[in-house]
């Protein structure tokens, strides 16, 4: 594990410090500075990407003409940094009859729980920053910490629109959150452990051995946690809470600047976080799809980032071509159609387990 | 167009009247025999509702356009109706292209139009407030049937100082916004509508803004109203 | 919804709101989720069309005209060269007349495209409305062709028209027949059946017959409701008695008669119908004739009054002129047809969630220009 590697590395280097917690906190810390910065890039790169996916789809042109020696050619590479700079420079405004101290603490909550939900996602065969033997019941009690901030967030900007999209936006996760667990048990059982890393062991052996075509009722319990994943990181068709025509912006009607900048961030951050989940739990993590072809550490980060890529190309996809639901239409489907749906999924897989091995 | 292709026109509508429709299809030019078609079907309209209406009671001027004879006749027979049952509330007896009403008993003649079954105005189209000087003021009601498919207008004169109509939206629902508009811009007040106020313009807006007399007011909220120019200054 | 009530919450839905189409302000009594009383607040873009119209001339009306339904102006100028041309008794030629048709036409198609867009935005969809942006962008570019102008024409006036077709003009709108068609279906596929968009649209707002007669609802809201009256059939004007078309009447295809699907529905249908109309048309168009022949050299329409409705994109806009003798109007009133939509939503959307009530205020299309003029 990386943290292991950092601090036996720092004992070799620095001897006479050797086995000091201050060399432990060190390698703790460094993993996750340069996670940071891997959030930042991600988050550049997955604007970048939805603006273009998204003008593809609509007809458009989408960023045009910024771009580093590409000054007129066709990618606007340099679109989303221009964004982070805009928002970054605009002015902070607090409502005056706002409440402070939980409007200013908002964003942070919520972006720390995207951020922390990172430490236990594995890259690679030993990249992981945190490997809990809890790893997947870690992170789905973390998702869970989005729902305060949300609430937070509504009811401080003393906003009626606000807190319409925070009390929406609460009931939906807190609703979605039952699928997608019970999705995940059907996992659990299959592997027989809740360790990130020793999920993706258990799947490999090339693409016949992923826990997605394990099983009949698998490739269900993919359908019903992916679509759940959309309903908690709030993206369309579930975006009620923040959905522009109707609420104006939601709860974050009046945030602005950096501040609007964090929601924005951590959404993207939840998304890369649950499609990661998606790829460890279904999709078999860092292995190759080819039995003994290409596995090497470096192309295990590889696989990573391109299946956990697909699962956000196809979210964003389905953002740009379907209207939303509206709100007892959510719960509808949530409450009537997943759970039954999932816990007769979980009878399937373990007969099946049991009967055909 | 030529007396020849007026005459060629007037021999086909009246075969296709019969129910013959050979010769009107079998004519080349595309423009005439457009044109025959569309006077085939105003020719079936008039004649159907000519059977509708009753026959001329009074000998009233000649008028040459198209659509007016059964119009007349329909007016005609309207204020027939009214002077039997509301005796007294026909201001005038002119009825070329509107009827004149006082505004005593127009609640009830609105209802008996609505519910009449061989009139059943069951739509109103517009009503109109107007200005006509002489210190009167006007609404104008202009009436549709849908089952009927006939049209009248009437007319309610009020004098300037004491405007009131009774209002008539319980029975046509759309009056309910259009008598506020009325209100709103020439100050014709309608009894008996559940929440008269104005709807164009700021609930403390003074005067009303299409009576002849109008004067706009100098500030409002500490706001300058610019004037309206004349001409091209 | 449920036996539990909390507190009522007063909800001011705009005037500045990315939903409504306009300014236009709703106040919405709601007890959570479900709304109990709509009251619409007009008259923040009251412009005083009708005063303006006393005090210029019956020539300087027109472009007025144009500015009241920002987004139909061909056919607000077709209602009103029509009753002016009533009151003073004059015939034009034959090419001017389909030149009217064929502009009257393309602009109802464009004033659907951005209606039914502007509808699926509300409801989230925001691929469908961009596409149909861009194909109301080539009949834009015909109107730029013939008039200069993309969205106020000032094109049809009293006994003519102020310019005649360009060279081209035929077969460029030929080519955009021949793209159109196809979008429609794909757009029906992509939008129409999609099972998100009917559980939102189906059944809700329904607008029974009779409450919309009674209410003076009419065009595709009042076909919706299931009643077959177009006034381009029921009581032509112009040219239309020559063309054939249908009239789409709602069935309730998803739900019940008169919902907000259905009015989604017939609006689409009717841009199909359109295109009928703008075939023959094209087909019919004679060659010779020129625009400016019946154009009077001073309008001074004898004394007398007139109403003359036409159809509109939005139902039947009807002109109420009086003349006193002179060539300024005495009065002319202008009856639009959104005016009357809107009046009917406090009944229809009492009871619903609140995103109800954005869907089926989405749904009876209506411009604030039109409105407030």
């Amino acid at each position: 594990m990386t943290v292991d590697f950092i601090f036996d590395f720092l004992n070799q280097f620095f001897t006479s410090l050797a086995g000091n917690e201050f060399l432990l906190l060190v390698a703790i810390l460094l993993p996750c500075v340069v996670l940071f910065g891997f959030i930042t890039i991600y988050a550049l790169v997955v604007i970048y990407t939805e603006l273009k996916v998204s003008s593809f789809i609509q007809d458009k042109v989408g960023p045009m003409g910024q771009g580093v020696g590409i000054h007129a050619g066709k990618w606007g590479l340099l679109q989303p940094i221009a964004d982070a700079l805009k928002l970054l420079s605009k002015e902070d405004i607090i409502p005056s009859s706002a409440n402070r101290p939980l409007f200013v603490l908002a964003p942070f909550m919520i972006f720390v729980g995207a951020f922390i939900s990172f430490v236990a996602l594995p890259f690679g065969d030993s990249i992981i920053i945190a490997d809990l033997n809890i790893g997947i019941f870690y992170i789905l009690g973390i998702g869970s910490l989005a729902v305060i901030s949300l609430i937070l967030a509504g009811w401080s900007s003393n906003n009626k629109w606000s807190l319409y999209g925070g009390m929406r936006s609460a009931a939906q996760i807190v609703s979605y959150e039952i699928p997608a667990g019970i999705s995940l048990i059907t996992v659990i059982m299959l592997a027989g452990t809740l360790n990130m890393q020793d999920i993706i062991i258990y799947q490999q052996g090339g693409i016949f051995n992923w826990i997605l075509f394990d099983n009949p009722f698998i490739p269900v319990a993919f359908v019903i946690y992916f679509i759940s994943a959309l309903a908690e990181t709030n993206r369309t068709p579930f975006d009620l809470p923040e959905s522009e025509s109707e609420l104006v912006a939601g709860f974050v009607t009046e945030y602005s600047g950096m501040r609007y900048a964090f929601f924005f961030l951590s959404e993207y951050a939840n998304m890369f976080v649950v499609s990661a989940v998606a790829a460890t739990g279904f999709l078999g993590g860092w292995q190759s799809p080819f039995p003994n072809a290409l596995n090497s550490p470096g192309w295990g980060v590889f696989w990573m980032m391109g299946k956990t890529f697909f699962l956000i190309f196809i979210m964003i996809w389905i953002r740009w071509t379907v209207p939303r639901l509206r709100v007892d239409q959510l719960m509808n489907v949530c409450w009537k159609v997943f759970l039954p749906i999932g816990l007769v999924n979980i009878f399937g897989v373990a007969i099946w387990t049991v009967l055909f091995g | 167009m030529s007396t020849d292709q007026d005459k060629l026109i007037t021999e086909l509508v009246e075969k296709g009247l019969t129910g013959d429709m050979e010769p009107i299809n079998s004519i080349e030019d595309r423009v005439l025999r457009s044109k025959a078609k569309a006077a085939l079907a105003k020719a079936k309209r008039a004649a159907k509702s000519q059977e509708t209406a009753e026959p001329k009671k009074k000998k009233s001027e000649e008028k040459s356009s198209d659509d007016l004879p059964s119009s007349v006749n329909l007016n005609e027979k309207i204020v027939y109706m009214i002077n039997e049952k509301f005796s007294g509330s026909l201001a005038n007896e002119n009825t070329e292209t509107h009827i004149q009403l006082k505004s005593d008993q127009w609640f009830e003649i609105a209802t008996w139009l609505k519910s009449e079954p061989s009139l059943f105005f069951d739509s109103l189209q517009c009503q109109t407030g107007i200005d006509v000087g002489d210190n009167t003021l006007e609404a104008r009601y202009n009436f549709h049937s849908m089952k009927h498919n006939h049209y009248t207008e009437i007319r309610i004169a009020v004098p300037r100082k004491e405007a009131t109509i009774p209002s008539v939206e319980q029975i046509w629902r759309i009056a309910d916004w259009f008598e506020r508009e009325t209100y709103d811009m020439l100050g014709i007040e309608f009894s008996g509508h559940r929440d008269l106020r104005r709807i164009l313009l700021p609930d403390d807006w003074e005067g009303w803004p299409l009576r002849k007399d109008y004067l706009v007011q100098e500030t409002y909220h500490g706001i300058v109203v610019p004037k309206m120019k004349e001409g091209w200054e | 919804m449920g036996v539990v009530h909390g507190e009522e919450m007063v909800l001011n839905i705009g005037p500045q709101h990315p939903a409504t189409h306009g300014v236009l302000r709703l106040q919405v009594r709601t007890d959570g989720e479900v709304v109990s009383e709509v009251t619409p607040y007009l008259g923040y873009l009251h412009r005083c069309f009708e005063k303006h119209c006393e005090n210029v001339t019956y020539e300087q009306v027109i472009p007025f005209t144009d500015r009241c339904d920002y987004l139909a102006s061909m056919t607000n100028n077709f209602g009103y060269v029509v009753a002016m041309e009533g009151l003073m008794d004059i015939k034009v030629n034959e090419r001017v007349e389909h030149i009217r048709v064929i502009m009257a036409e393309l602009q109802r198609i464009a004033s659907h495209l951005l209606g039914l867009g502007a509808f699926g935005l509300d409801i989230g969809a925001f691929t469908p409305f961009l596409h149909m942006l861009r194909d109301r962008e080539r009949i834009l570019d015909l109107f730029e062709m013939t008039c200069g102008a993309r969205l106020l024409y000032n094109y049809m006036w009293v006994g003519g028209l102020s310019h005649d077709l360009p060279v081209g003009f035929v077969e460029s709108t030929y080519r955009f027949l021949d793209y159109f068609e196809p979008k429609i279906d794909e757009f029906v596929k992509l939008l129409v059946h999609n099972k998100i968009f009917v559980e939102r649209t189906a059944d809700v707002g329904r607008l029974p017959q009779d409450v919309a007669i009674s209410y003076g609802v009419s065009g595709p809201n009042l076909r919706a409701s299931g009643q077959k009256w177009d006034l381009r059939k029921d009581d032509p004007y112009s040219i239309y008695d020559r063309f054939e078309f249908d009239i789409p009447v709602g069935e309730g295809g998803k739900g019940s008669v008169g919902d907000c699907w259905d009015r989604f529905y017939v609006r689409v249908l009717e841009m199909k119908e359109s295109i009928k109309i703008l075939r023959q048309a094209l087909s019919s168009l004679p060659k010779e004739g020129d625009v400016y022949q019946s154009l009077p050299k001073k309008i001074r329409p004898p004394i007398g009054s007139i109403y003359k409705r036409t159809e509109s994109p939005r139902g039947d806009l009807g002109y109420y002129i009086e003349s006193d003798g002179t060539n300024i109007p005495y009065r002319l009133k202008m009856r639009s047809p959104a005016f009357t939509a809107l009046s009917v939503i406090d009944e229809i959307a009492a009871g619903w969630l609140l995103s109800d009530v954005l869907a089926i205020l989405g749904s009876l299309d209506i411009v604030l220009g039109e409105i407030d003029r």
